[in-house]
């Protein structure tokens, strides 16, 4: 057994320590090519993956190291403790991406994905690869906290197959949505685990205050009228001017904060694109290698959520939601973001449009109610964040500070992970809070399960083309039928 | 000429990308010179189509106002699947030789 270890350390242990963009760079290409692409797209996908590892660490680097004095400066002048960089989601990513595991939980849950096919227990097929980021997020946080690799696949299997079951309930109201009962696309994004949540809410809401819903506006209009004001780089000065004059920086240091936040916020996205070039080769080896062997079986298709980005709510509601979650960041007891990259909620306002079915008021009422639980969320995940980003050795990032994101999806997902993590070092305290919130998330998933059905039925009773295993009354003889 | 052509798509960095990517090299394989940029969907403005000739959302999308220039869904190219993919850029090539792009 020691030789073996011995041996592959003598193989490995080079490689190792090369940093992470040379380790990526070698193992994403071995694995295009080991799923059938062709050697040098696999090539180009990995070099890509290097590059954009490399990247991603300078640009973190250059927005801490400035905002860091500034955000200290912050925290002495108002007394509020809000010194952890919110990077925003494409930096999250990128440094998920650049762990070896990412590959790991990809395989597990393709294969997951393939087994519920066979069994019909699902009719969507997953090609959105790359946001597998965020599972993998999920259990690598679970390993930071103290999970073993076998106790966290388990977990990310276990959050993959919700995902997937709820991309089936969802379809139905996708089709509304969208006003086209054709269309095959579903996702399975991580955005949309919320949905039980904010059914809740929404249930209040039908309750409570119904009457608000006729306050409902045009949101398209009102994203008209913000225009550019409301863009990633327009949104990054106001934050910098905003931090600047609180932290009492001269007239010079806030015109740095302010351009550098939305030359970051940029970049961020520009880099963010490149890991979507990385990752295409392997995305589409994965793809046909699923489809080979489910022959041309009629399927949803997974896709990333933005197919429902042509839904103006959404746009309106991360418009108004921006600046209630800079005054709750504020007065938030136990946040320590300040949000900058995060700061346009698309990983909340998603699955807001899903539940209200694009009532706006509810959306922004319910996104602001939810919004403290992402913040919450990043403020104990930054820890395993830079220390993840630091692990990279890529060049630039700074070596003190904490970095995280504002609005990572799947903030529940999150605390589950740190409780998994923490009850897998055998505190007994931990394992029953670890058990009684896995119980809890998991009874919230089935009653929000048996709500979207009853929504689905009432599709089908409206003559709607609906599949059997989404709604209470089957009208297709048999289980699995794909809408 | 170049034909240029607008993706739009979440957060403009993954789905538009991917239909960037994808309807540059179906159409130099075609023999078509075209140029596709990618954005966010809540960014384009009337100025913005302006400087397209297609506009290609991945599906219906709520600008706020109606677009200028001819609208393909492209969502399909997302599916990963060629039988898939292929209707839309007929559509897109059928657009260029209609509206004498090329």
């Amino acid at each position: 057994m020691q030789t073996i270890i011995d041996l592959a350390n003598a193989v490995f242990k080079p490689v190792i320590d090369l940093g992470a963009a040379p380790i990526m760079l070698i193992v994403l290409t071995l694995i295009a090519w080991a799923v059938g692409v062709n050697f040098f797209h696999a090539l180009e996908g990995g070099i890509k993956l290097a590059i954009a590892i490399t990247a991603i660490g300078s640009v973190i680097g250059l927005l801490t190291t400035t905002y860091q004095p500034a955000l200290n400066a912050f925290v002495k002048s108002t007394g509020i403790n809000l010194s952890i960089t919110d990077l925003g989601w494409a930096p999250l990513a990128t440094i998920t991406w650049g762990s070896p595991y990412t590959l790991f939980f990809l395989a597990i849950l393709v294969i997951v994905n393939l087994i519920l096919l066979f069994l019909n227990r699902t009719n969507t097929l997953d090609v959105d690869i790359f946001d597998i980021w965020h599972l993998s997020f999920t259990g690598l946080l679970a390993i930071y906290f103290g999970a073993n690799l076998f106790i966290a696949t388990i977990l990310v299997i276990f959050i993959g197959i919700l995902k997937i079951i709820n991309s089936d309930l969802m379809k139905p109201t996708f089709n509304d949505l969208l006003d086209d009962w054709e269309n095959p696309m579903t996702t399975t994004h991580l955005n949309y685990m919320m949905n039980p949540v904010i059914m809740v809410f929404d249930k209040l809401f039908d309750k409570l205050f119904p009457w608000l819903d006729k306050y409902d506006f045009d949101a398209a209009k009102l994203n008209e009228k913000i225009g550019f004001w409301g863009s990633r780089f327009a949104i990054g000065i106001y934050l910098g001017i905003f931090i600047g004059l609180i932290s009492h920086q001269s007239v010079k240091s806030i015109a740095t904060l302010a351009f550098m936040a939305a030359t970051c916020l940029e970049l961020f996205s520009i880099i963010g694109s490149w890991f979507i070039a990385a990752v295409e080769p392997l995305s589409q080896g994965v793809t046909d290698f699923a489809n080979k062997r489910l022959g041309g079986r009629m399927l949803n298709i997974g896709l990333d959520w933005p197919f429902l980005a042509g839904r103006a709510e959404i746009w309106a509601a991360a418009n108004v939601l921006a600046p209630i979650m800079l005054l709750e960041a504020l007065i938030l007891p136990g946040n320590r973001i300040l949000p900058l990259g995060g700061i346009i909620a698309m990983g909340v306002t998603p699955a807001l449009l899903v539940v209200t079915r694009g009532k706006i008021i509810r959306m922004i009422v319910i996104g602001a109610i939810e919004l403290p639980l992402f913040l919450w969320a990043g403020t104990l995940s930054a820890p395993f964040i830079t220390h993840t980003a630091r692990a990279l050795h890529a060049p630039g990032i700074p070596a003190t500070g904490l970095f995280s994101s504002s609005t990572k999806e799947g903030p529940i997902e999150q605390f589950i992970a740190v409780l998994v993590g923490k009850a897998s070092k055998g505190e007994m305290m931990m394992v029953l809070y670890a058990a009684l919130a896995l119980i809890a998330y998991t009874a919230l998933f089935f009653w929000y399960r048996h709500e979207m059905m009853k929504r689905n039925q009432k599709y089908s009773d409206e003559g709607k083309e609906v599949a059997d295993d989404v709604k209470f009354v089957a009208t297709h003889g048999a289980a699995g039928s794909a809408d | 000429m170049t034909v240029k052509i607008l993706a739009a798509c979440g957060a403009g960095v993954n789905s538009s990308h991917q239909i960037k990517d994808a309807i540059e090299k179906e159409f130099k394989k075609r023999g078509y010179s075209v140029q596709a940029d990618a954005v966010m969907v809540k960014d384009v403005n009337e100025d913005m189509m302006k400087n397209y000739d297609i506009f290609t959302p991945i599906a219906k999308t709520d600008l706020g106002f109606t677009p200028a220039i001819p609208v393909i869904n492209a969502g399909p190219i997302l599916y990963r699947m060629p039988a898939m993919a292929k209707p839309v850029y007929d559509k897109i090539e059928g657009v260029i030789k209609k509206e004498n792009l090329k």
